[in-house]
């Protein structure tokens, strides 16, 4: 059961982000990405990782995804203003993509996985107090790091993003 | 952990100051806090003594450790900034409304760069590529209604964030290969690797190059170089020069910890040949790529590039232990003293005539003889010529990449140096030979305390070039 399910999210999930690469509609683009998202979700679930997955369904599918929907509205992309890429770049980017693949392949090919021991396995290892227990003893210091991190990001994005005195932009 | 603690907090209180319609407070408050922070680091109560103790409290795990590395590289960090932030007073002059912005962002960023010399988890160390990475996209487009500002801040953060994605995949295959963050225990797991599970040593090597990717985009080492160019010279010239002093010194330092302390031994041999040739281009691209140039901005950026590569071979040289540290430090400082020097001039060159061409520089030596002799002194610096702190750098890098055995790789940096001198003396000769144009002959202004701070670097230059013992004995 738990096999089958993952190979048909592995193949939702693989040919929703070939949608996202080859959908010559922006918005389709999109939806395929939620899409991809969710496949993906399935997984965390699969690790027993239910946080995550509540997570990455609530701020990738949802909020991230409607910013991009945002800006795509906001620029008006559609397939005529796509810029045409060269038939060099297009190559280029294909031999490139496809050798990181194949060393990549190359490289897991001999990993053996470790599968979990059922009698030791303690099922409640992504439950969100055992998650809030690490988080908050072991990783508290990159926690709290990660602050200051998010504070340059929106000092960063007020002051770039801000109206300068006589400068009208709408 | 205590000069972190500080500039946070500071640079929070410096948001807060942007307040006030006046902006002469900030200015003096953001060089009190990098002169108390620059004392903190130095005098190393951060380091020993009773202070330090709670550093090992069990909340922080091993997270981060402020040794004697960390020390001496946060110092030369925070001295960069505290040396190139008086040239910014054209801003406080101008009345600019995001100054308390600009200046909160390099305190931040300066918390970035710290994290990544003293982690001891991979975990800190990402969160300081990142932290540092963000505000230096930020402060790239700091100059909103330029275009080529505009320009550079998209190309970095579209060609950064990407990178910064391959750097993060290759943390995670790292993580699949040895189990841990933890860059003690990572060293012990790839030792182990070997008899434990050979079927883990193409990922941990996989993992390593995609890191190898990552940092060298944030260096600008070859072929990851492609963005410096135009970034450099689209960013306002204050930024710039942060850009090629702090990001360099705390990329080179963090990623020597991670290879010295998790990848040394046997796994050198994966990574050596990758390493070098990486080496070659960038001393190649650097210096070749300097010739052609005609803007003074473009020519740094492209010298930064090849100093990331003399840089390199520290990291080649790792076996040699204390003698590459020695040398990454006393380099990194002396060329960011040099680098500081070199781009004050062109700022405030660039604050009156607004050009930064070779052109632009034309007759200062009879305008301006102090800051004709400064710029003289920071590019023979940067050049290695004898009596500057750039000649002992390049002695220490190249002495440790000899005694390993890279005498080829030396020989071939001493060439590149001396293809180095040809561009490194475009601008003396453009400001000693040249006459100014007509109408841009009016001496440049130069504050009084601007001055001091230049005459400062001056002297810094030359006694780390007399007298190199000052600062050994750091490790």
């Amino acid at each position: 059961m738990g096999t089958s399910l993952f190979y048909f999210l592995a193949f939702v999930a693989l040919i929703s982000a070939l949608g996202v690469v080859f959908a010559k509609n922006p918005i389709h683009s999109v939806l395929f990405l939620i899409l991809t998202f969710f496949a993906i979700s399935g997984h965390y679930l699969l690790l027993n990782a239910q946080f995550l997955a509540a997570v990455n369904i609530i701020v990738y599918a949802g909020a991230i995804m409607v910013l991009f929907l945002f800006v795509i509205m906001f620029l008006n992309l559609n397939t005529d203003t796509e810029p045409h890429k060269p038939a060099l770049a297009k190559v280029t980017a294909a031999v490139a993509g496809g050798l990181l693949l194949l060393v990549l392949i190359a490289a897991l090919r001999n990993v053996t996985p470790v599968g979990a021991d059922a009698a030791t396995f303690d099922s409640q290892i992504g439950m969100v107090n055992r998650l809030g227990l690490v988080l908050y003893q072991q990783y508290l210091l990159p926690f709290e790091l990660a602050s200051v991190l998010f504070l340059v990001a929106m000092v960063g994005a007020v002051m770039l993003g801000k109206r300068e005195e006589g400068e009208r932009n709408f | 952990m205590l000069s972190i603690i500080l500039l946070s907090v500071s640079g929070l209180a410096n948001l807060f100051l942007g307040f006030n319609r006046s902006n002469r407070l900030i200015l003096p408050f953001v060089l009190l806090v990098l002169a108390a922070v620059l004392g903190v680091t130095v005098s190393g109560i951060d380091t020993h003594g009773a202070l330090a103790v709670w550093n090992q409290s069990p909340y922080f795990t091993g997270m981060l450790t402020f040794d004697r590395y960390a020390q001496v590289f946060t110092g030369v960090m925070v001295l960069t900034t505290l040396l190139l932030l008086p040239f910014s007073q054209k801003y406080v002059r101008d009345g600019n409304a995001n100054l308390a912005e600009y200046y909160s962002i390099l305190l931040f960023s300066l918390v970035g760069g710290i994290m990544m010399v003293s982690y001891n988890n991979l975990l800190i160390f990402f969160l300081g590529v990142e932290t540092l990475s963000i505000a230096m996209y930020v402060l790239a487009g700091s100059d909103k209604s330029n275009l080529r500002s505009n320009e550079a801040a998209l190309k970095y953060f579209l060609m950064g964030s990407f990178t910064t994605g391959i750097l993060l995949f290759g943390i995670a295959l790292l993580y699949g290969a040895t189990g841990t963050f933890d860059l003690a225990q990572m060293g012990n797991a790839v030792r182990a690797i070997p008899a434990a599970d050979a079927g883990l040593r193409p990922m941990m090597h996989i993992g390593l190059l995609l890191m190898l990717i990552g940092v060298g985009f944030k260096i600008s080492a070859a072929p990851f170089h492609f963005w410096t160019p135009d970034v450099y010279e689209g960013t306002p010239t204050l930024f710039t020069g942060y850009m090629s002093t702090v990001v360099k010194t705390a990329g080179v330092a963090g990623f020597f910890k991670l290879l010295f302390v998790a990848f040394g031994g046997e796994t050198i041999e994966f990574w050596l040949p990758t390493l070098t040739a990486m080496l070659v281009l960038t001393l190649f691209i650097g210096n070749v790529g300097a010739v052609a140039q005609t803007n003074a901005k473009r020519m740094l950026a492209y010298s930064s590039i090849s100093h990331a590569g003399y840089l390199l071979l520290a990291l080649v040289a790792l076996q040699s232990g204390r003698l590459s540290v020695n040398a990454i430090f006393f380099y990194s400082l002396a060329y960011s003293v040099a680098t500081v020097a070199a781009f004050a001039v062109l700022k405030l060159v660039h604050d009156q005539r607004e050009r930064d061409d070779y052109d632009g520089l034309n007759g200062l030596a009879r305008t301006n003889p102090l800051l004709a002799f400064v710029m003289t002194v920071a590019m023979l610096s940067l050049a290695g010529i004898p009596l500057t702190g750039g000649f002992f750098g390049k002695f220490y890098l190249f002495s440790a990449a000899a005694q390993e055995g890279h005498i080829g790789l030396v020989i071939f940096a001493v060439v590149m140096s001396a293809v180095g001198i040809f561009y490194y003396l475009r601008p003396i000769m453009a400001m000693y030979m040249k006459p100014a144009a007509e109408g841009s002959d009016a001496p440049v202004f130069v504050g009084g305390f601007q001055s001091a701070v230049l005459v400062l670097l001056v002297a810094l230059t030359v006694l780390l070039g007399v007298w190199p013992g000052v600062v050994e004995g750091m490790f």
